[in-house]
């Protein structure tokens, strides 16, 4: 009897592995692993070692690192996501951050003209797409591999930012460009938001179990089902009674949610979606069934560009100045690409999703975060980081032939 | 090619598809060299030739998957342009590759109608690649290609393509071709991966096409699979045609020697 019990336990989990979330979970095994060790394991640790120490002092946990860390990630999240667009179709873009840095600096520069702010923010966004689609046209047309065009973006678009900032660094004051990152939704707005997403997640889900019982298709187990509804409504709930109980929702966070929402449904729930997925698989294919590869291409890489610009945006928001340093110069790069891989994003196309994207980013940003507070060196950093990349893609790696051989 | 309607057996209808003078060209290689081809609605035409006769460049052609260098093309002998697949599709053309062209990494649903995916209805206001995919729609229809074909071992329509076996995805794309909307169907070498049972029921379903005024091409090495199925057999070598025999006006043994060596100069069996 036990023992029944233990196999359909098991069977479930697999289930449970297979629907939707199932891709989730290295990643969120990894995010736990994080936050264990520096939220629980680290401040004990120091709490032994230290006979001076009154009390265990959960630093890492507190909802005001917890927020800090939702705001240190968004620009490596709005990348990554882009990337994770590009990375399905297996290509890469190597020039997210350095597009991202040229749009900022733009967006800098025209603020500092007198021009509107929300008129620069949609320039700056229309300038990230042309970035973006002329790389994907030198990809796509002229057949150049992706790593080299945007090896060579990465170098002239660093450049490019150089020459908008001739001193390497601008501050923006300006309120509505602030306001992304300063805005904070009301608290109870805040809880209506979430209560709102968990509803209609709900609803959709029992809506499409329904149709499928209507139309005599195979059901999802209802655990799965449940399972998915519940999880999703913990974590939204978890994060706002977080970020609530120490400011509130940052606007930041919302828009960023809004922006993955869209680009999810785009890439899973359209044609054009779906194309990406066929190209990456099977570039071959997706042409002899009639689709227009080289199109897809190059939106794909459009679409890249729109994102770094609106990474742009959000980091210039979020640091009130722009500098090299921050985007085209510095670690944003690697870390975005870092944060779509650790997602579980295959760098060789056609398996992928945003949100993994944004759970990647949330790895990236926690180890960075709880090195800085355990006071590790910038070298310790790049090598916890490199480490934490490979045990990501093992783990993906060993689930995913576990779940293939199955 | 001249089409007499003189032989006994089925009668010989006019050719739905027609071909002639195509020729394609892959940088130095000459792939086809002006051949003609034609096919009559309910009847099935065999191609046959040795490995890189053209055989499969032929069919690429004519789905729209290789643009011909020259040639034209007729269907009901009003002539139509062939360049891409959309051409094809259009045009009611449907073929199983021989590499099946399948995405791994989609499932069995999602590649059944790969490149035309249903929509919800309502959503007009957006671009048809950006209104929302109607999954459901899209696994009914995938579970009833499936059913038709009879492929019992295949449990479920959202398993993956990746993890099936070789004649799973084999009947796959023959359920995509199958279920289009199509009166031309071509499939090359479909039962390659196939066990004994499956090979029979691809041979059914290309009995059934016929019998349903599909016009069917049928490329395979089994001269046993050729002799029962085709209405007649065209056979390629080198990328020009040898000839076309009906199939009660032959023998393996002529086809074989055909393919492998041509015919002698003067001798004639074209019907
Ligand atoms: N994409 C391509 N690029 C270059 N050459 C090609 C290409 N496709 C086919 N060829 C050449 O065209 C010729 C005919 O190939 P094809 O695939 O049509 O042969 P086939 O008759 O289908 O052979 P098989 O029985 O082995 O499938 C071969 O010499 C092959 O090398
Ligand atoms: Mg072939």
């Amino acid at each position: 009897m036990s023992s029944d019990l233990k196999l359909t336990f098991i069977d479930r989990l697999r289930i449970l592995r297979e629907t939707r979330f199932g891709a989730f979970v290295p990643v969120l095994l990894a995010l736990a692993a994080i936050w264990t060790y520096f939220g629980i394991a680290v401040p004990i640790w120091d709490y032994w070692g230290d006979s001076d120490a009154e009390s265990i002092r959960f630093i890492f946990l507190s909802s005001r690192n917890i927020y800090n860390l939702f705001m240190q990630s968004a620009v490596i999240a709005t990348l990554a996501v882009g990337i994770t667009v590009v990375l399905l179709l297996g290509d890469i873009d190597l020039s997210a951050a350095a597009t991202a840095g040229v749009c900022a600096a733009l967006l800098g520069v025209l603020v500092l003209a007198g021009v509107p702010a929300w008129i620069a923010c949609l320039i700056v966004m229309g300038v990230g797409i042309v970035m973006g689609a002329a790389q994907g046209v030198l990809v796509a047309y002229v057949g150049i591999p992706s790593f080299v065009v945007t090896l060579a973006g990465l170098l002239g678009f660093q450049g490019l930012m150089q020459k908008i900032l001739p001193t390497g660094n601008l501050n923006v004051g300006d309120p509505f460009i602030r306001g992304f990152a300063r805005v904070l939704l009301p608290e109870t707005a805040g809880w209506a938001l979430a209560t709102a997403c968990v509803l209609i997640f709900a609803v959709l889900n029992l809506r499409k179990q329904g149709q499928r019982r209507q139309k005599g298709l195979e059901l999802e187990s209802s655990v799965a089902v449940w399972g998915q509804v519940t999880f999703f409504g913990v974590l939204m709930f978890a994060t706002v009674a977080t970020l609530n109980s120490y400011r509130s929702v940052p606007l930041l966070v919302v828009l960023l949610m809004a922006i993955t929402t869209l680009v999810g449904w785009v890439t899973t729930s359209t044609p054009y979606g779906r194309s990406i997925f066929a190209v990456g698989g099977n570039q071959e294919s997706a042409r002899r069934v009639g689709m227009n590869v080289k199109r897809i291409r190059v939106s794909a890489f459009a679409i890249v560009g729109l994102m770094a610009a609106i990474g742009g945006i959000f980091g210039a928001s979020r640091f009130g100045s722009v500098s090299y340093t921050a985007f085209a110069g510095g670690s944003l790069l690697l870390e975005s690409i870092g944060a779509a891989v650790i997602g579980g994003t295959s760098l060789f196309g056609g398996r992928g999703s945003v949100w993994n994207a944004i759970l990647g980013a949330l790895v990236i940003g926690s180890l960075g975060n709880g090195l800085d507070l355990s006071g590790a060196s910038a070298a310790d950093k790049l090598m916890f980081s490199g480490a934490i990349l490979l045990l990501a893609v093992a783990i993906d790696a060993v689930s995913r032939s576990g779940s293939t051989s199955s | 090619m001249s089409f007499k309607n003189t032989t006994v057996g089925h009668p010989a209808p006019p050719p739905h598809l027609r071909v002639s003078g195509i020729h394609k060209r892959f940088g130095g290689v000459h792939a086809l060299r002006g051949v003609d081809f034609e096919v009559a609605r309910g009847e099935v035409m065999a191609l046959v030739g040795d490995n890189g006769a053209g055989k499969s460049t032929l069919m690429k052609v004519l789905a729209g998957a290789h643009a011909a260098n020259e040639g034209q093309f007729f269907i009901d002998e009003a002539p139509v342009n062939v360049t891409t697949p959309n051409d094809a599709n259009g045009l009611g053309i449907q073929i199983v590759y021989q590499d099946l062209a399948l995405c791994e990494n989609l499932d069995v649903a999602a590649n059944l109608s790969l490149g035309a995916e249903p929509v919800k209805s309502g959503w007009r206001f957006l671009p048809h690649l950006l209104r929302p995919l109607d999954d459901l729609e899209m696994e009914v229809k995938a579970k009833n290609a499936i059913d038709r074909l009879q492929v019992k071992t295949l449990q479920s329509v959202r398993a993956k393509v990746g993890g099936l076996s070789g004649g799973q995805r084999q009947a796959i794309a023959i359920a995509r071709a199958v279920g289009a909307d199509c009166s031309v169907v071509m499939l090359d070498e479909p039962t390659a991966a196939l066990g004994v049972a499956q090979t029979r029921q691809v041979l059914d379903v290309v009995k059934r096409l016929r019998d349903t005024g599909h016009a069917v091409i049928y490329i395979s090495h089994n001269m046993r699979d050729i002799f029962e199925v085709a209405d007649r057999i065209c056979v390629l070598r080198h990328g020009g045609n040898v000839a076309t025999w009906r199939t009660e006006n032959t023998t393996p043994d002529e086809i074989v020697v055909a393919m492998t060596r041509g015919l002698d100069a003067g001798a004639n069996n074209v019907v």
